[in-house]
């Protein structure tokens, strides 16, 4: 109930101040309830068991200055000496031991100062059990600058284990964006409608021919299936699914189709993730050569230059609109879209050094070319 | 009477065979004067001919079936019956929803026997109650109003994408070595040729290397309207709306001496409100 306005203060912080900044105010208010117990356990530990003289109220009192003031010295020498740096654990603690004295004496002047005792009396006052005063600071220090600082170590593995767990799940979408792309494919009514449309035809024309036309279909079709289930394909299965989904377009299409594939002997079992070649050479034939009149080739190639797998679809169908844009991620024709998906999944499985661009086939048509390191 | 005579445009030569063969069985009497593989030769072919019976494949090249229906009917001559237009799609939820609303005859792929023969039986009683021919045109008019919602026009480069596209504010037209910076605001309208459009403002006329088709996603439909297929108007511009005697209507532009011809297709627009 009560976390509501701290909620709020918490989203108005983070609005006003720079990430770094809020981070870093966020860290020292979170080690406030762990300093404050620190302090109070002193409190009582002067009271009771050094039995320093003063009341209670008044050992609290000084401990909290004295850790404030410890807290406050710690924090400042760390930005002194190692910056946003990490330290050295050693030399922190050697640090820690040091300061101890420092905000012994600090603390308790601002504590004096703060409720007008005069000064040379609470020198007076405190001095004989300065050295058990000192010893008990400094141990208290070192427990406490342990404290925070796993606290802190805690916090930094957090994030990491955070960090990583984000990005497995921006794979894990992506993964899962592709299947359904892909079971979208499959089951693309329009492509399925006419292909059987095709079929029914044949079956009274032309049965040989029918029989073929539903063998590549059988190719087409569990082979997009068994795709959609698998992380990695091969270069050859990709090839044979594009073959088959090629000719099942060429016996629809007749003559205003023609096309080509070159995969290379070696580069067969080169594995590749699948729905990548797939929906270049859906886009050539949907937006290059099914609308144009005189219908055209399309022709895909693989090759291999050093460390790259260049994989091209070439096309002389209508081309690229007259407003593409290569380098704009949103545009407003529809295949954009599309290459917009595959190159967030290029990024999210081989990294910066994998590309896809678009460029314009001369004398017409377009090319998709698609890079991807083999490692 | 005469035997009626048909055209089959349909782009898969399989599918155009098929048709043919299923017709020949179902109505032997029936011509076929015409087959033709892209909306382009389907209007070339329908205005030639003029048969009376059109079947055309929606997702077609050149123009959809939508588009040649437009088309001829802004083209068809006023004294010959228009023909019956039967439409021809493989499986498309929205495409059958519109079809069904506009009550205009449709046949699905694959064909079956049974439907086709329905839509025969159909055509046959149409044709034969020559009463109901001279109204053919309105009615594929009032057809295509359901069929063509707004502008965009189903079975295009855009079908299948829903999202919305980025509004265009500035077009480049290519003038010569240099590029014109056009604000779609200072347009007065667009008139696409074969392969162009032609951007047209008060000072300028600049071609761009689009179509219509391309292009209309992309612009204001509230602001941008089409008036014929070949013709999109800004209408902040229009001036008037003429009517003349024989009920055609022409737009006045301001600032402008061009006359623009709104073709029966887009003439509801103009009604008063």
């Amino acid at each position: 109930m009560n976390n509501k306005p701290l909620r709020q203060l918490q989203a108005y912080l983070q609005s006003k101040l720079k990430p770094a900044h809020y981070q870093s105010l966020a860290g020292i208010i979170g080690d406030m309830p762990r300093l404050l117990a620190i302090n109070l356990a002193c409190g009582f530990a002067v009271t009771f068991v050094l039995r320093g003289g003063g009341t209670l109220f008044q050992n609290v009192l000084f401990s909290m200055f004295i850790g404030f003031s410890a807290y406050s010295l710690i924090k400042l020498f760390k930005r002194l000496f190692w910056g946003a740096g990490t330290p050295n654990t050693i030399a922190f603690y050697l640090m820690c031991v040091m300061v101890a004295p420092l905000a012994l004496i600090v603390g308790m002047f601002i504590a004096a100062l703060a409720f007008n005792y005069p000064l040379p009396d609470i020198s007076k006052f405190k001095w004989s059990y300065m050295g058990s005063f000192v010893t008990l600071t400094c141990i208290v220090s070192l427990i406490a600058a342990w404290s925070f600082w796993s606290r802190s170590k805690m916090a930094e593995l957090q994030a990491s284990a955070e960090a990583e767990k984000a990005k497995n799940a921006a794979i894990e979408k992506q993964a899962m964006q592709a299947q359904l792309q892909m079971l979208q494919a499959q089951i693309e009514p329009h492509m399925l409608f006419n292909t059987l449309a095709n079929l029914q035809g044949l079956i009274a024309l032309d049965p040989p021919r029918a029989q073929h036309m539903l063998a590549q279909l059988i190719v087409y079709l569990r082979n997009t299936l068994s795709s959609s289930r698998a992380e990695k394909t091969t270069l050859k299965q990709e090839f044979t699914l594009m073959q088959a989904y090629l000719e099942l377009l060429a016996i629809r299409m007749g003559k205003r189709l023609q096309y080509t594939l070159d995969l290379p002997d070696d580069l067969q079992q080169t594995p590749i993730a699948p729905m990548l070649l797939q929906p270049l050479v859906e886009n050539a034939i949907k937006h290059g050569l099914e609308p144009k009149m005189e219908g055209g080739s399309i022709h895909v190639v693989a090759e291999k230059q050093g460390s790259q797998l260049h994989l091209k679809v070439i096309d002389t169908g209508l081309g690229l609109p007259f407003n593409y844009d290569d380098n704009k991620n949103v545009s407003s024709a529809a295949n954009n879209i599309g290459n917009a998906n595959i190159r967030e999944r290029l990024q999210a499985l081989y990294g910066p050094l994998a590309s896809l661009s678009l460029q314009a086939n001369q004398p017409e048509g377009a090319i998709a070319h698609l890079s991807i390191p083999i490692n | 009477m005469t035997a009626k005579r048909a055209l089959i445009a349909e782009d898969e030569p399989i599918l155009a065979l098929t048709l043919q063969k299923m017709l020949e069985k179902l109505w032997p009497e029936l011509q076929l004067c015409a087959m033709v593989e892209n909306g382009v030769q389907a209007v070339q072919e329908a205005l030639d001919k003029q048969p009376d019976i059109l079947f055309l494949d929606i997702k077609m090249p050149g123009k959809t079936g939508l588009e040649v229906a437009q088309e001829l009917a802004e083209e068809w001559p006023d004294d010959k019956a228009f023909p019956l237009i039967v439409y021809v799609t493989a499986y498309d939820e929205y495409a059958i929803e519109a079809f069904e609303h506009s009550a205009s005859d449709y046949v699905l792929k694959p064909v079956s026997v049974e439907r086709l023969s329905k839509t025969v039986q159909r055509l046959h009683a149409r044709l034969d109650d020559g009463v109901q021919r001279p109204n053919e045109l309105d009615r594929v008019l009032e057809q295509l109003r359901h069929l063509v919602p707004g502008q965009a026009l189903p079975g295009g480069n855009s079908t299948g994408n829903k999202a919305t596209p980025e509004r265009l504010r500035i077009i480049r037209a290519a003038v010569g070595n240099q590029i014109r910076m056009i604000n779609v605001d200072d347009v007065l309208y667009f008139e696409a040729t074969d392969k162009y459009i032609n951007v047209i403002t008060k000072e300028h006329s600049s071609l761009i290397r689009s179509s219509l088709r391309e292009l209309l996603p992309q612009l204001d439909s509230s602001i941008f309207w089409q008036i014929h297929r070949s013709t999109v108007v800004n209408t902040l511009h229009i001036q008037i709306a003429n009517k003349d005697d024989t009920g055609k209507i022409s737009l006045k532009l301001k600032g402008s001496e061009d006359k623009l011809q709104v073709s029966r297709v887009y003439a509801h627009l103009f009604r008063q409100m």
